[in-house]
């Protein structure tokens, strides 16, 4: 099996991006990403490209075909994949097994969403909705911010923790997101402005939940091999999970437990052999409080139902024992869908080049992600190391 | 489908109760089940107030969502008649009901859940 490197990263802002449309910040983004990792005159065999909601939303198809021609890739193979919130997630490993099975040498993964153009109450909210379950959920008015209500609920009185240890986790993001010149939001708030915030799915506020944004993520992989003839300080993936659970939230024996995150990341952390003391820096998919505070357990780094006191005792800032979403996390760097799982593994990038400003992690050599495609249902993880 | 009747699945080979929908057991993968009706009474499990609803629900401003368990051990979403005084655990009554109309003009039915 051929290693893989990640010889270059591309990041547009994230946020409202009133000049710019999906095929902007998926070309703008893979051109920063080529320029990044020197290949500006190297062809490339494949091109994965990230979009959730192209068709919804900007009524575009063939957007891989649009990508490879704008920015003078062809004959490269391109395929656009969709897996939901975790389609970033998803692209990544389609390049990554490309890669190891020897069939592609030079790859390039984008990502993007443009979403803020949408202005009808709702409409957001209910193209995000057609992912859950439709004759079961969906059609009773169940939306993604309900379950993640309901979710909350259920935490707090399984495991007795106040709603402020959760919400916590959304003023550590925005601290961490004021040093990231991408985020959508660089801009610090209080646990009591949060707690404040108008209510959208009781118990969970509005700064308990990420924002709707325009953006884009790229990177360019190669095989191990050659890598070094590009950049002096290649990463690598070393691990990659997915595994799916219950498309019916319900049907699952405990709410709180997110086995399919248990299951890929064991997948990941087996196949870099690694074990979740060895992370120096994890990129969770905090769209919800709530879920970076399961998934810090269920990745392996606290008991269940301790994830959220971890977090706000201060386990999880910028260092603490393990720094989660030094990036802002998808609460204010934002979430332009098909981006964030892209940008989660070009943050983790900068994090152990060293190349991460004022929120560099010090000594950061492993780390590793969490990437939602749907309510837990469809969940990868992906590990990287420095070479 | 009568309108307080909700029918689940319950797999011949393993016994697990699951929702109609699954064409294969998400158990064991055998394709026989047996037909398992509601009792009607169910207690509450979870819930949320739902102030940012989807454009399905446009004329709405707010709406409860909650999960509950029949005693036969059968679970459920729904929609919960009222906001009020709800706790986790209390008894509820349900009902098959039309809900709201889709985008498309067309009527969409559900499950609804009334205090006791």
């Amino acid at each position: 099996m051929n290693k893989v490197a990640i010889i270059g990263v591309g990041h547009t802002k994230f946020g409202k991006l009133e000049d710019k449309n999906l095929l902007d910040l998926l070309c703008d983004a893979s051109l920063q990403a080529i320029e990044n990792s020197n290949t500006n005159d190297k062809d490339f065999d494949a091109v994965y490209v990230s979009c959730m909601l192209a068709e919804t939303l900007n009524h575009m198809t063939a957007i891989a075909s649009a990508v490879v021609d704008r920015i003078g890739l062809i004959p490269a193979a391109a395929d656009h994949v969709k897996n939901g919130p975790a389609s970033g997630g998803s692209a990544i490993k389609n390049a990554f097994y490309s890669i190891t099975s020897g069939a592609c040498d030079m790859v390039l993964v984008v990502g993007a969403e443009k979403m803020t153009h949408i202005t009808t109450p709702g409409l957001i909210t209910s193209a995000v909705a057609t992912l859950t379950h439709h004759n079961a959920e969906r059609v009773h008015g169940v939306s993604l911010p309900s379950l993640a209500g309901m979710l909350t609920r259920t935490y707090m009185e399984k495991y007795n923790v106040p709603k402020e240890w959760i919400t916590s986790i959304a003023v550590k993001n925005h601290k961490n997101g004021m040093n990231n010149p991408y985020a959508h939001f660089q801009k610090e708030i209080t646990l009591e402005k949060a707690l404040a915030s108008p209510i959208i799915a009781d118990p969970l506020r509005l700064y308990d939940i990420c924002p709707i944004s325009d953006g884009g993520a790229a990177m360019v992989l190669c095989s191990a091999e050659i890598a070094k003839k590009f950049c002096d300080t290649p990463i690598l993936i070393t691990g990659v999970g997915q595994a799916t659970d219950t498309h019916i939230v319900y049907e699952r024996e405990d709410l709180t437990v997110l086995k399919a995150l248990q299951i890929c990341s064991k997948q990941a952390y087996s196949m870099a052999k690694k074990t979740p003391e060895d992370i120096d820096v994890c990129e969770a998919h905090d769209a919800f409080t709530i879920l970076e505070a399961i998934q810090s357990e269920d990745l392996g780094f606290f008991k269940k139902g301790e994830g959220a006191k971890a977090a706000y005792e201060g386990l999880t800032e910028i260092g603490g024992v393990i720094p989660i979403n030094p990036s802002g996390g998808l609460k204010a760097r934002g979430h332009p869908l098909g981006a964030t799982g892209v940008a989660q593994v070009v943050e983790l990038v900068w994090q152990l080049r060293g190349e991460a400003g004022k929120r560099q992690i010090e000594g950061a050599e492993t780390g590793i992600t969490c990437n939602f495609g749907g309510f837990g249902n469809n969940i990868l993880s992906i590990l990287v190391e420095r070479m | 489908m009568s309108e307080t009747t909700i029918v689940w699945k319950k797999c011949k080979k393993c016994r697990k109760l699951q929702h109609p929908d699954h064409l294969r057991c998400i158990q064991c993968k055998n394709t026989t089940f047996d037909t398992v009706k509601s009792s009607g009474d169910c207690k509450l499990l979870t819930y949320t107030i739902l102030n940012a609803p989807p454009s399905e629900y446009r004329d709405k401003k707010s709406y409860t969502i909650g999960v509950v368990e029949y005693s036969n051990g059968l679970k459920a979403i729904g929609q919960i008649i009222s906001s009020e005084n709800l706790k986790i655990g209390m008894k509820l009554t349900s009902k098959f009901q039309k809900l709201t109309e889709n985008l498309d003009g067309k009527e969409i039915f559900g499950i609804t859940f009334k205090p006791t």
